[in-house]
């Protein structure tokens, strides 16, 4: 409740629902129990300065006292206000500059939204803010060392500073992108690697021209003169390490998670017959005349299966010692003897000899 | 006299002693040996403080290592008469002795009291002195004038520093009056002399709040013991005194204020960046490495106090996005924007701190964590700036507690946000209560650090109330009752009128005609019975303002204007004032007055109405709270879900601890004599709830009057009360002489020998029981009733 209360668009819509109900039951007596002191009333806090300069759209002058209903909005490409009804006007028939004078910025009207911070610096700052923690978004546990943690901390907001206060916003800008591209590269691998082979260009070009097709004349040469020196984020220099835009000391290093293996639904158990060998063909003359026997493989018998099952009984039970079962009672003890004089013994011959393996 | 309780000898300052003192001290001194906490009730004006003070320096005096003792008082004016029943102990200890022992006494109170140099002590206001005085002794001010510059300092608290710093004052009990006299003479700086003491002293008496508020126990009393020995007299109010210290109010003009100081400094920091840059560059230094590394001199020099800060936090480092000035001034501007886009909201809002903080990341990207270290970053920030002008930066610091209050602590705290001053308000004031429930936090590191917590007054009941809410364990809780030679104060019940209507403040009925008019005859027929003074206790001031009006229309007050003055209570301290002086001069010489006030008013807490100024004390109306109130209802909600104590059980004992302060102004020591009426029906099933003193006092027959009935009872009280009585009555009985100790020492000693617990050798001490009443005394505390509630809680 309180959330969706507290965006409340601001000292705006107060006067217009002053007629509301309110909930307050408090009386006057018993704030003066609470320890707040009495509040001194100084000329400046008693009219409201914020509001009065709202009251008036820079663009059309209508104020709010003939129009009570009346709404501002702002656009984050140049944070000037103006009311509804003339971004209505202006803007309805697609992007247009903005009205105020001096501001050559090209607005659309998607992207007008009403204020959430008195102060449009604050807002601009948590624009800008919303902007940088996207990319930066570290957490303390991904740091070795707390003040390893405390520097990226104040790295992060100095970038944040620049950009507000528009100190070199195109180096930052590149960077933040560079380390933003990094991240997700880390993150997920294949993404990127395929990036790279099918179009090894398609994010700057994408990105440019997407660019350039919104934005005014002059911002249009800046991003040109930017865009040109850029160097592929991608480019290795020449100590082998990529470009990532920042880094950082004692970050940890992010362990890739181990490629999946197949299902394997024994889990590792292995069902091989480890005494034997078994061969693909026995030369057994009363066995190998099923073979050819219609009457026989056409329903499916199959003299293999017969081996593998009379080796199976013939072994089935062997190579079990008490001893190794009692100290490792998964069983693998005796299997290795076996299998290497079932290895030795099916390398000699060509059948499996019955060799006392005791 | 001199005596002993078990091997201990105690000096006690007076030729006798009252059983319940003797008891007192005997309790007190099981708690001292045991190292626990205790609660102690003992009425009013029966030498509370005395015996506590002549037990403890006894214990003091007698054992090696010496524990300190931490006097905890409320008012300026009890701090004093502590400070002087001290001395008088002191002066009586050496003459008894023989030489004088080593001893320390110190009192402290706020710069405003102490202060001494010419142009600051003129000053009016508290806050502006202790600023005036911190732009003239800060540790930079000093270093400027040494690398002479041409900077004002106190030449009184320079002179502190020629001498040695552990012998600023020489041994024994100073009061105020001597600090200041001491300091005239010796031209240093009382205040800081006794702040500088207080290692060195061993008995200290301050306010409260210097050991309860966190954010000024931090600093003044930080360096104590833990075998201290700390007693909280007067403590019926600590509670609310708890929840004061960690609650904070904002207001829309208090952010502004903040803004306005956030950008003075960033002004600040510009200036500084342009001519000094290499002391930002050191604090930077500092704070990289920890927080706590970056202020080790956190002596009285420190400008701003920091509320509670867990001691881990404070060795950590800040977090590296407010280590910069210029990126922490930032931060604070974002979250006062932020505090004032919530105050927009036109509908109340109650929420905790985790779903403030969730919010509050959401829209503004501020973490938890810098959040925390916020009031101790602007306090370094502070420093480094060498700011003089402390006070601008008042709402910028509340700010800034408020922020580390509300990050360190998830429970025991709501944010309250009222938009309307009342309900029939349309223009918005918006108030933001950031209001501490849990009366536990301020007060539990005080019960973790001292072994040996005292807890006293003179109404504590129901007395297992007090560790319930505080969270804390006794070793001893006791009541004790005034032992009298004669009925010297008759408390009654009056629930109806002569009309046989009922008298009652029950918001229902309270603006009744019936009743009205009952109220105005009860204080007709009183002030026509009663010599000398009258005092009237209404549960509020708008009651009062609206039974008045009536009671003007009904001819009431020119009846009673015919035998008493009338003068009235008024929220403003002054015209108070005014009016207390004027009752008094009434009473002195006159017919007397009768004086209308508020039961939690300032009169009902601090004023003594002893003897002539007050015969009758009245309490018109149960003086409840205002239930309506959200801080209220929010701390019954937290008191029934952490406690488990029902909201009308609080309610009921908040009304009836009131009640009883209010009777207890009239009597005050054992020769005076007044009468008490408790004029509402209610207060019938709230008896058990009063102090043991009363409730003893209160016969059955007393209970349920109607007002012509108390006027007889009141009228024979009085004509007993005019037989001529001298104080050689009491002695043997309710006033021991040295022989008599002995005496009962004796007794009691056959008594344990036989090893029957009787009864009646704990009345004849003052111990609260009934002797009649044998085994049954668990009610005493209330306890029973009590058990019942939870009993059918767990149900």
């Amino acid at each position: 409740m309180s959330r969706a209360a507290s965006r409340a668009p601001g000292a705006n819509k107060r006067l217009a629902e002053d007629g509301g109900a309110s909930q307050s039951f408090l009386s006057s007596s018993l704030r003066k129990l609470s320890l707040q002191q009495s509040q001194q009333h100084d000329p400046q806090s008693a009219s409201r300065p914020a509001d009065s300069s709202s009251d008036i759209c820079n663009v059309c002058k209508s104020s709010r006292y003939l129009n009570p209903n009346m709404r501002f909005l702002v656009n984050p490409e140049c944070y000037h206000k103006m009311c509804e009804s003339c971004v209505d006007r202006i803007f309805t028939h697609g992007p247009a500059p903005c009205p105020i004078a001096g501001c050559n910025k090209t607005l659309r009207k998607a992207k007008f939204r009403t204020q959430t911070f008195e102060d449009l610096k604050i807002e601009r700052e948590v624009d800008i803010r919303r902007r940088v923690a996207k990319a930066m978004n570290k957490e303390e546990s991904d740091f070795e060392r707390l003040i390893d943690y405390n520097n990226y901390l104040e790295t992060v907001e100095e970038i944040t500073w620049n950009l507000i206060l528009r100190i070199d916003v195109d180096e930052t800008e590149r960077k933040l992108r560079l380390w933003e591209d990094a991240q997700k590269a880390e993150l997920n691998p294949n993404a990127t690697f395929r990036r790279i082979a099918d179009q090894p260009e398609a994010s700057q070009l994408s990105e440019g021209s997407h660019v350039v097709l919104k934005k005014g004349g002059t911002q249009r040469k800046a991003l040109a003169a930017s865009s040109g020196n850029t160097p592929d984020p991608f480019a290795v220099d020449e100590s082998g390490k990529r470009d990532t835009g920042f880094v950082f000391q004692g970050l940890k290093k992010r362990k890739a998670p181990p490629a999946e293996k197949p299902f394997d639904p024994f889990d590792g158990w292995s069902i091989e017959p480890q005494q034997y060998t078994l061969q693909e063909v026995h030369d057994y003359k009363w066995l190998t005349a099923y073979d050819s026997d219609p009457a026989y493989y056409v329903g499916g018998w199959d003299t293999r299966d017969y081996y593998s099952r009379m080796m199976e009984e013939a072994f089935g039970g062997m190579c079990v010692f008490l001893e190794d079962e009692k100290v490792r009672p998964l069983g693998s003890g005796s299997v290795e003897i076996g299998t290497q004089n079932a290895a030795s013994v099916a390398q000699g011959m060509k059948d499996v000899v019955m060799d006392d393996v005791f | 006299m001199r005596f002993k309780i078990d091997e201990l000898e105690v000096l006690f300052p007076y030729p006798r002693v009252y059983p319940e003192q003797y008891a007192y001290m005997c309790d007190l001194k099981r708690t001292l040996d045991a190292g626990g906490h205790c609660v102690l009730e003992m009425p009013s004006g029966t030498g509370k403080t005395v015996s506590l003070l002549s037990l403890i320096v006894a214990y003091q005096m007698a054992s090696a290592e010496k524990r300190k003792l931490i006097y905890c008082s409320r008012t300026m004016s009890e701090i004093e008469k502590a400070l002087a029943e001290l001395r008088g102990l002191m002066k009586y200890r050496t003459q008894e002795l023989g030489y004088e022992e080593e001893f320390r006494g110190l009192g402290l109170t706020s710069r405003k009291n102490l202060c001494l140099h010419p142009t600051v002590k003129r000053e009016k206001s508290g806050t502006i002195v202790d600023a005036k005085c911190r732009s003239l002794t800060a540790g930079f001010v000093k270093e400027k004038k040494e690398r002479g510059e041409d900077v004002e300092i106190c030449v009184y608290h320079d002179n502190l520093d020629l001498l040695e710093p552990h012998n600023l004052i020489p041994p024994g009990v100073w009061t105020f009056d001597g600090m200041l006299k001491y300091g005239e003479q010796q031209k240093q700086c009382p205040y800081f002399t006794a702040r500088r003491m207080m290692p060195y002293c061993n008995v200290i008496i301050y306010s409260y709040h210097y050991l309860l508020d966190p954010k000024i126990a931090e600093r003044v009393s930080k360096e104590f013991s833990k075998d201290c020995i700390v007693v909280f007299d007067e403590a019926h109010n600590i509670d609310n005194v708890c929840i004061e210290s960690l609650s904070i109010d904002l207001t829309e003009d208090a952010l502004r204020k903040a803004t306005r100081g956030a950008n003075n400094l960033e002004r600040k920091i510009t200036e500084m960046k342009s001519t000094d840059a290499e002391k930002l560059q050191n604090e930077y230094a500092k704070l990289v490495e920890g927080l706590r590394a970056a202020d080790e001199a956190r002596d009285e020099n420190a400008f701003m106090a920091n509320p509670a800060l867990p001691d881990d936090l404070l060795k950590e480092a800040v977090p590296g996005n407010i280590r910069r000035a210029e990126h922490f001034v930032a931060f604070l501007k974002r979250f006062v924007e932020y505090l004032k886009t919530r105050m927009k909201v036109l509908h109340v809002i109650s929420e905790t701190p985790p779903s403030f903080l969730s919010h509050l990341k959401e829209l503004t990207f501020i973490e938890r964590k810098p959040l925390r270290f916020c009031a101790e970053r602007l306090t370094s920030l502070v420093r480094t700036l060498e700011l003089t002008n402390i006070e601008d930066y008042q709402p910028l610091q509340e700010v800034a507690t408020f922020a580390t209050l509300i990050a360190t602590y998830e429970t025991g705290f709501l944010l309250i946000l009222e938009p309307f001053e009342s309900a029939t308000a349309t223009v918005p004031n918006p108030i933001l209560h950031f209001t501490c429930l849990d009366a536990a936090i301020a007060i539990k590191p005080v019960f973790e650090r001292f072994s040996s917590v005292i807890v006293t007054s003179g109404t504590l009941s129901p007395l297992d109330m007090y560790p319930r809410m505080l969270n804390f364990n006794t070793v001893v809780q006791e009541s004790f009752t005034m032992t009298l030679t004669r009925k010297s104060f008759l408390p009654m019940i009056v629930d109806r009128g002569s009309d046989q209507n009922q008298i009652t403040s029950q918001f229902e009925h309270r603006n009744d005609g019936p009743v009205i008019r009952n109220f105005g005859n009860l204080l007709i027929e009183f002030c026509k019975l009663t010599p000398d003074g009258v005092v009237v206790f209404f549960p509020s001031y708008l009651y009062m303002e609206s039974i008045i009006s009536q009671w003007q229309g009904m001819g009431v007050l020119d009846t009673v204007w015919k035998y008493k003055l009338i003068l009235v209570e008024t929220p403003d301290a002054q015209e108070t004032s005014l009016a207390l002086e004027t009752f008094r001069t009434a009473c002195n010489n006159g017919r007397g007055a009768v004086l209308l006030c508020v039961a939690r008013g300032k009169v009902s807490e601090g004023i003594d109405f002893d003897h002539h100024y007050g015969r009758t004390v009245i309490n018109m109306g149960v003086p409840y709270q205002y239930t309506e109130s959200r801080i209220l209802k929010a701390r019954l909600e937290f008191l029934r879900e952490t406690y488990r104590i029902k909201e009308a059980d609080f309610l009921s004992f908040d009304a009836m601890r009131h009640a009883a302060q209010c009777l207890g102004r009239v009597i005050r020591g054992k020769d005076d004599y007044g009468i008490m009426v408790l004029a509402d029906k209610r207060f019938g099933k709230k008896i058990t709830q009063l102090p043991k003193w009363i409730q003893m006092a209160l016969e059955t027959k007393n209970t349920k009057l109607s007002v012509d009935q108390a006027v007889s009872h009141a009228k024979a009280f009085l004509r007993e009360m005019s037989v001529p009585w001298s104080r050689t009555e009491q002695e043997g009985h309710s006033s021991w002489s040295i022989q008599d100790l002995e005496r009962h020492l004796a007794k009691k000693k056959a008594e344990a020998i036989g090893g029957t617990e009787n009864p009646g050798m704990r009345a004849a001490e003052g111990r609260a029981e009934r002797p009649t009443v044998v085994a049954v005394e668990d009610d005493e505390f209330g306890g029973a009733g009590m058990d019942e509630v939870m009993a059918g809680l767990d149900g």
